[in-house]
């Protein structure tokens, strides 16, 4: 495959549609018609509490409202907490602990009923009752919440959430400050549902919402369908705009390949997994003003088991990150128009992010070049040359790719590499679990939200490390216990002293990328495809494209 | 018969029960397969993990796993999968076998068609060019891979030439029901349709001609032309006659296992979201419930089929009635 070629034209491409969007939209769009999206397949539940995923994440953001959300803007403000169901966003009471919320008068759910401080109490409860993914990781702050973990269907947040029905206010209770907690609150799982909603996984049962659409039909064999919430009137622009399409059809089951295909003819409007490296051509050269190309604060990351040889030497680890050409590895992803090069934890463009490379040629804040003569020098230090090491990739062909070139790194280094793909809908807890001494992996991390803490403590905190547990997101097991009270003290610094804090998260991001648990190995873009007909491509840092402020014509 | 008949119901269900062990011993065999933490979600507490992992069952001995699973199944038949929590498995695969009836019904009428004047005319015109020249294009299509096949079509129709006169005609890919706009369905299928029995006409063509070619020097061929008979009818009344037999066991077998699920990559290429895209799904996600029902949907037919072509050869040899 010529990756030469097709990068080429999609440079150029790109450089034509950024010259085509700075010429502001010509006029404003008219309300009707119906978006066709498409997925290679559905992504599990319609439950906004239980789906855990970035595809429908995408939508919940349209469907439903928190009492805080994102930004439904297209730049980076789009990281901004904002009132949603709240009149405005409340000032940290009580140290930091205690946050009051006032209700908007006015707002139903799209089966008709009036949306109450009742329902924001029930539907944290709900978050608990159901076992939703993030409720002993985002929501644990909360007080009582320890209670509703151990025991589920008792839950009663009793003293955690405070409601006034009368006054129609909200206050939450934090067993100590947390400075995340408003945006913890903003993403879909903390979505506000009717107090009726049943106690079980919803599944494919759509459940009301108070958004601007939703959800009529769901058959994940074939389409979601969405319309238009007749309940809904616009209270915030920046929180939940109304949108522009009358429907928006959401169908699943054709390839990436025929998907592109349809785009191309009209037949469909956008797909939401990447187009194959193949159709990237013709993309950006015959289609370029209707390709649109993003960073994501996300990264490629290799995770070294700090538990197993060789990779319990730190030395070792440092001298993988000193012999990893980065430049190599985005050329297997498709090119610097789809990725760059990164070799530290957190993200361009990511609160506390300074650039900062100590594996390459040189100094520098950014890689330039891999420095194979200090990777030698680190690996016969260490003596563990002639160890075997088995590199565990995913069964798809970018990831199997990097294995391979990964296998030939630890090969040049003196070790007896060899790669094994697995599914990768398996690979992501396989690789979590301690039993199946796992030494090195292949894998990917997408943001929850914008806090330096969702890379560092999530990934390399001592906390998410569970061995034995398919559940143990600290790939690595790396725990160091100076780093990890660093890392609490710029979580407890937040509100207090918030420019400390944000010092601080820098100086983790170092220690971590030091300490070298991870080869980084790029940050990667998105590459969003639409048809012709698709007018004003918005696209948040949070969740993407903002389907609903597009217009057909 | 009666008889017959119950055997085979008996047979069939300890095919299904066998089957059924294997595929969820091969599942819990699979490193990493538990699906506790696909279904809790990314960076879950390990509390969270313990409830999904009680609430679905998974933490109770295999056994009653499996009983569960099959009660599930045929008893309550509210079984749902494990990755799209909440999809039922039964109506999701009783909503896809029309897709998938629709696919194989027209492509096996094709292939019967052009099998059947594909191995009359080779066998008919035997050493000539007409029978180099069909068994050389049967070869080709028996040797093409048929995801291949589907991929160029889709390529052809579809992208390169979708705009010209020839293919403008062709839609989006998909299925449209029956029911509701018949030309439609039509023109959904048709490449589908064609691209599935590419293959199987060229093997029926070539198994067809053979027998007839070793049917034509049988004695009672030559005694039918000994009587007069004209050599257009001696081939269709006599010879064809006698070589539909390895023709029908091959239509049945082949057909079961196709309505079976068996057509999964021409439907996966083609966007149909028929039995057979189903059990790929099931299978790239590793979606137990979804994979036990297909699997136990396909053993019925493959089963099934068997057991038609038996009584199909009871009837055209009374040798085999007393194996039966």
């Amino acid at each position: 495959m010529t990756y030469r070629s097709s990068l080429a034209a999609l440079m150029s491409g790109i450089a034509l549609a950024a010259v085509t969007a700075a010429t502001p939209a010509a006029a404003q769009g008219s309300p009707g018609g119906t978006l066709r999206l498409l997925a290679k397949a559905a992504a599990g539940t319609i439950d906004p509490h239980i789906n855990y995923t970035l595809q429908y994440f995408q939508i919940n953001y349209m469907l439903y409202d928190g009492l805080v959300t994102f930004r439904k803007a297209g730049d980076e403000t789009g990281f901004d907490v904002v009132a949603d169901l709240a009149e405005a966003l409340p000032e940290p009471e009580n140290d930091g602990r205690t946050y009051t919320f006032k209700l908007r008068d006015g707002i139903k759910f799209s089966d008709g009923s009036d949306l109450t401080a009742a329902d924001v109490l029930a539907s944290f409860q709900r978050i608990f009752k159901v076992s939703g993914p993030t409720a002993g990781t985002f929501y644990n702050g909360i007080v009582g919440a320890d209670a509703c973990i151990a025991a589920p269907a008792d839950c009663t947040l009793d003293g955690g959430v405070v409601i006034d029905e009368a006054a129609g206010t909200v206050t939450i209770n934090l067993t100590a400050p947390d400075g995340e907690f408003l945006q913890k609150i903003a993403i879909p799982h903390a979505a506000i549902l009717p107090a009726e909603t049943p106690i079980k996984d919803m599944g494919t049962d759509p459940v009301p919402g108070s958004g601007p659409y939703m959800i009529e039909s769901y058959n994940p064999n074939e389409r979601l369908k969405m319309v238009r919430n007749p309940h809904f009137e616009e209270w915030s622009a920046e929180a939940q705009p109304a949108g522009f399409p009358d429907e928006i059809d959401y169908d699943f089951g054709l390839t990436e390949e025929a998907a592109v295909t349809a785009i191309q003819n009209g037949q469909a409007d956008w797909m939401f997994d990447p187009p194959p490296p193949d159709r990237l051509a013709e993309i950006g050269t015959k289609y370029a003003d209707q390709a649109f190309v993003h960073p994501l604060t996300a990264m490629w990351y290799a995770p070294m088991n700090t538990n197993l040889a060789p990779f319990d030497d730190v030395r070792v680890r440092q001298a993988v990150n000193y012999a990893i050409d980065r430049s190599a590895i985005v050329k297997l992803f498709g090119g610097s128009s789809l990725a760059q090069p990164a070799c530290q934890i957190l993200p361009p463009g990511f609160p506390s992010y300074e650039p900062y490379c100590p594996y390459t040629v040189g100094e520098g804040g950014s890689w330039s070049a891999p420095d194979m003569a200090k990777a030698r020098a680190l690996v016969e230090e260490s003596g563990t040359a002639g160890q075997e090491v088995t590199i565990i990739a995913e069964d798809n062909t970018v990831s199997r790719a990097i294995g391979v070139y990964l296998q030939d790194v630890l090969t040049e280094l003196g070790y007896k590499a060899k790669v094994q793909a697995i599914s990768q809908n398996i690979q992501f807890t396989y690789i979590q679990n301690t039993n199946n001494n796992v030494q090195i992996s292949i894998s990917q991390w997408f943001q929850d939200y914008p806090s330096p803490s969702n890379f560092l403590q999530v990934l390399f905190g001592c906390a998410s490390f569970t061995p034995g547990s398919d559940a143990s997101v600290n790939i690595s097991g790396f725990c160091d216990e100076a780093i990890d009270a660093k890392m609490a003290e710029a979580v407890s610094l937040t509100l207090s002293d918030p420019e400390a804090s944000a010092a601080l998260w820098t100086e983790v991001d170092r220690d971590v990328t030091d300490a070298a648990p991870a080869a980084v190995l790029f940050t990667p873009k998105r590459v969003d495809f639409v048809s012709s007909r698709v007018k004003n491509f918005m696209f948040s840092p949070q969740f993407y494209w903002i389907i609903n402020q597009s217009w057909v014509e | 018969m009666a008889y017959a008949l119950a055997a085979r119901i008996g047979q069939m269900a300890l095919v299904m029960f066998g089957i059924s062990i294997v595929v969820f011993l091969i599942f819990f065999a699979t490193p990493g397969s538990d699906p506790s933490a696909r279904i809790a979600g990314r960076n879950a507490s390990q509390e969270t993990l313990q409830q999904v992992r009680h609430d679905f069952g998974l933490d109770r001995p295999l056994p009653v796993q499996y009983g569960l699973m099959m009660k599930k199944l045929f008893v309550t038949r509210d079984l749902t999968s494990f990755v799209n929590r909440g999809q039922q498995v039964i109506p999701t695969v009783t909503r896809a076998i029309p897709i998938t009836l629709s696919l194989v019904l027209g492509a096996a009428v094709l292939w019967l068609a052009g099998g059947l004047l594909v191995g009359l005319l080779a066998g008919a015109t035997r050493g000539s060019w007409v029978d180099r020249g069909l068994m050389m294009i049967s070869l080709a299509g028996v040797s093409m891979p048929v995801f291949w096949l589907a991929e160029v079509a889709n390529l052809v129709s579809q992208s390169r030439f979708h705009d010209t006169w020839a293919f403008s005609w062709v839609p989006a890919l998909g299925y449209v029901p029956l029911a509701e706009d018949p030309l439609g369905w039509f023109k959904a299928l048709v490449i589908p349709w064609t691209v599935l029995a590419t293959l199987y006409v060229g093997l029926y063509g070539r198994v067809l001609r053979a027998s007839l070619i070793e049917t034509m020097q049988e004695d009672f061929i030559r005694t039918a032309r000994a009587k007069g008979i004209g050599e257009r009818n001696v081939l269709l009344r006599h010879g064809l006659r006698t070589s539909l037999v390895a023709f029908v066991t091959m239509f049945g077998l082949d057909f079961g296992a196709l309505v079976g699920g068996g057509a999964l990559l021409t439907e996966v290429v083609f966007g149909l979201q028929g039995v057979g895209k189903l059990t790929y799904d099931a299978m790239q996600t590793l979606d137990l419930p979804m994979i036990m029902a297909t699997v136990i949907y396909a053993s019925f037919f493959v089963v099934m089929a068997n057991f038609i072509v038996d009584v199909v050869h009871m009837f055209l040899d009374p040798r085999v009635r007393d194996a039966f």
